[in-house]
């Protein structure tokens, strides 16, 4: 315990260099910018703002897109209260009692207990990243590449468990992703698979074009010609600060939500999406009214709010121990941090230990950052939002355009995106998830190379993942999540989707 | 036909033109895996969980029920983009986006004429100093060094 307070005072000297201080203020400032913005979630800002963080110094670029990455988390939300438009897709379930808040004059304390909220769970998170994440790291020594195969094969069932629609959509999308993952040199033959003689090919498909392609162009696709937005409600500094029975309701949800948010933020999938869906049903679950939720219910803003805060920190602890994602935008923030040569993983925490340290106690100052600037502030962001979606989306449609283009300077990325914009539309109205192709995307290659080293190893036989107990606990819980995933599809029952309105979403 | 039917066998089209293409890797023996293998994998598993998305999609909505009245803006989108793209480092970057700014706010959204004018100039070359000069992110110049 004294070792990881040692540590940490060590990372607060990191984080209180000016350079980064200033770092993680613009980047929850661009953050929270980003996250009002419609098309533009925190994974599109992160990956637009990735060639920005080539010529900074590791520490100084992994703060700044974790700035970005919590502030538009809590940028979402300040959409979805005060106009019912998620900024991104997390703060689908702040819109539903937000918003009903704001029509009945209340948007002021709605948007102070989910700024109180998601810094209590942001606070949570990292406490819990900075326990946990050392723990896990030594304990991932033990790994061989049968351990790593199992590792991500579960991540993949628990993705089709924990996702909002339909398993076999969500599987068929992680499949989609690992295929692409498959494109250029493979590392064991020197073989380049599915290049069609396209030089920039071999070395694979970037995770920024496909990002910005399904999640980014795919969104102004699907909104564009939409209606001008509704007229912006502006609250005053005295209107935010909430009453004590608001306090006290909101309290545990918040509590709760945290600690929800943080265990499901671990494990691979949508998290933050997912952590706020089922922080809203149990909290409609629990409390003594729930016909007060969908109509105002200050707990359906603080639950939800704070468990997706929580899942965006807890996302960390297998990124940076493990240096495995658990979500796209990990995804990229793995890529952010390669760029300079350090592969994250479980020898991280040991080899850059000014990184690691100095990057959680950014996080405790990105949240006093996010919670002392954006309240006073509300009323500033919110002009952004007066910009008609006309101006709007052809400067977002350039901003990706000229993020794709400078992640390598190749022109093949910015086809790659706006093909993954095409594809990204059809999918979604089909009612397909894409966040998995994203994530299948960056696990391809890493599945490719633990499966084969692990039947080089055993001589062909599949039999080494039942001989490495590791290995048979990870299958084990992985095929069992699988097989209560594809019950309601088989015997056609309710699941705990349905229970907390995810289907509808879904839909 | 329902909408899951026809994604899940477009799904399992896809996953035999994998297999088709696939076939110009060796896939190796189980105790070395050639650059096949994984692939192969794959294309199965993708083309078994097309079949079964078809197979259990005949309570999903009809295929003519999905509406697409934003298609043709889409379209519309997607072929500026990819004009702007092309253009991108045969006349530079500042020109480029200036253009697909103003094709955008003038010809497709109908502003006036003097905003849309700033809107693209502002636009373009504020962000290339900021991208450019600022950030040292290498941005295409057009032949005219512009």
């Amino acid at each position: 315990m004294i070792e990881t307070f040692n540590s940490l005072m060590m990372g607060f000297s990191v984080a209180f260099q000016p350079q980064v201080l200033m770092y993680a203020f613009f980047g929850c400032i661009i953050g929270t910018l980003v996250g009002m913005m419609p098309g533009l979630g925190p994974l599109a800002g992160i990956s637009l703002l990735l060639p920005a963080t080539f010529g900074l110094n590791p520490i100084v670029a992994i703060v700044l897109l974790a700035g970005v990455y919590y502030g538009a988390m809590y940028g979402g939300s300040t959409t979805s209260i005060l106009m019912r438009i998620p900024g991104e897709a997390a703060s689908v379930m702040t819109c539903v009692d937000g918003y009903a808040m704001t029509q009945q004059g209340r948007a002021g304390p709605a948007l102070a207990i989910a700024a109180i909220g998601s810094f209590f769970a942001g606070t949570v998170g990292v406490v819990g990243l900075m326990l946990l994440a050392p723990t896990l790291a030594d304990f991932a020594l033990r790994f061989g590449p049968p351990e790593y195969t199992a590792l991500l094969l579960m991540g993949l069932f628990v993705l089709a468990y924990m996702s909002g629609g339909s398993m076999l959509k969500t599987l068929a999308m992680a499949v989609l992703g690992l295929l692409l993952g498959m494109i250029g040199i493979d590392a064991m033959s020197g073989y380049t698979r599915f290049s069609f003689d396209i030089t920039e090919l071999g070395d694979g498909v970037g995770i920024v074009p496909v990002a910005v392609g399904l999640f980014g162009i795919s969104e102004i696709l699907l909104t564009a010609g939409q209606p001008e937005p509704p007229k912006v409600q502006q609250p005053t500094l005295r209107q935010l600060i909430p009453s004590r029975e608001d306090f006290r309701y909101s309290a545990g949800p918040i509590m709760r939500g945290s600690l929800l948010g943080f265990m499901i933020g671990i494990i691979p999938g949508s998290a933050h999406i997912i952590s706020s869906f089922v922080s809203y049903g149990i909290e409609r679950r629990l409390s003594p009214h729930p016909e007060r939720f969908g109509k105002g219910a200050i707990e359906g803003v603080a639950g939800p709010e704070s468990a997706n805060n929580a899942a965006a920190t807890g996302a960390f602890v297998p990124m940076l121990a493990l240096g495995i994602p658990t979500s796209p935008v990990t995804a990229v923030m793995i890529a952010a941090i390669m760029v300079h040569g350090i592969l994250p993983g479980p020898m991280l925490i040991q080899q850059q230990p000014d990184l690691f340290w100095g990057f959680v106690a950014s996080m405790y100052v990105g949240n006093v950052v996010l919670l002392v600037l954006n309240l006073p502030m509300v009323g500033l962001f919110v002009n952004l939002l007066r910009i008609p979606y006309a101006y709007l989306y052809p400067c977002i449609l350039a901003f990706c355009i000229l993020g794709c283009y400078s992640v390598s300077n190749s022109m093949i990325d910015v086809w790659i995106m706006l093909g993954m914009g095409g594809v990204g539309y059809v999918l979604r109205k089909f009612g397909f998830d894409l966040a998995p192709v994203a994530l299948g995307l960056v696990l391809g290659p890493m599945l490719e190379l633990s499966l084969r080293q692990s039947l080089a190893m055993s001589g062909g036989s599949y039999g080494i993942f039942l001989e490495r107990p590791i290995a048979v606990v990870m299958l084990a819980l992985g095929l069992l999540l699988l097989a209560l995933a594809l019950k309601p599809v088989l015997f056609k029952g309710r699941d705990w989707r349905s229970k907390v309105g995810l289907d509808d979403q879904a839909g | 036909m329902k909408s899951d039917q026809v994604s899940g066998l477009m799904l399992f089209a896809l996953a035999v033109c994998v297999w088709w293409l696939n076939r110009a890797f060796p896939v190796g023996s189980l105790s070395d895996p050639g650059p096949g293998y994984v692939p192969l994998l794959l294309a199965i598993a993708f083309g078994g969980i097309g079949l079964l998305i078809a197979a259990f999609g005949g309570r999903s909505e009809p295929l003519l029920a999905i509406r697409w009245p934003e298609a043709g803006r889409a379209a519309v989108i997607l072929i500026a983009c990819a004009v702007a793209t092309l253009a991108l480092e045969r006349i530079g970057y500042r020109l480029s986006i200036m253009v697909f700014l103003v094709f955008f706010l003038g010809v497709v959204e109908r502003k006036k004429p003097l905003v849309v004018a700033l809107v693209a100039a502002g636009f373009s070359l504020a962000s290339f100093y900021v991208i450019s000069d600022l950030l040292r992110v290498p941005l295409p110049r057009g032949p005219w060094g512009f």
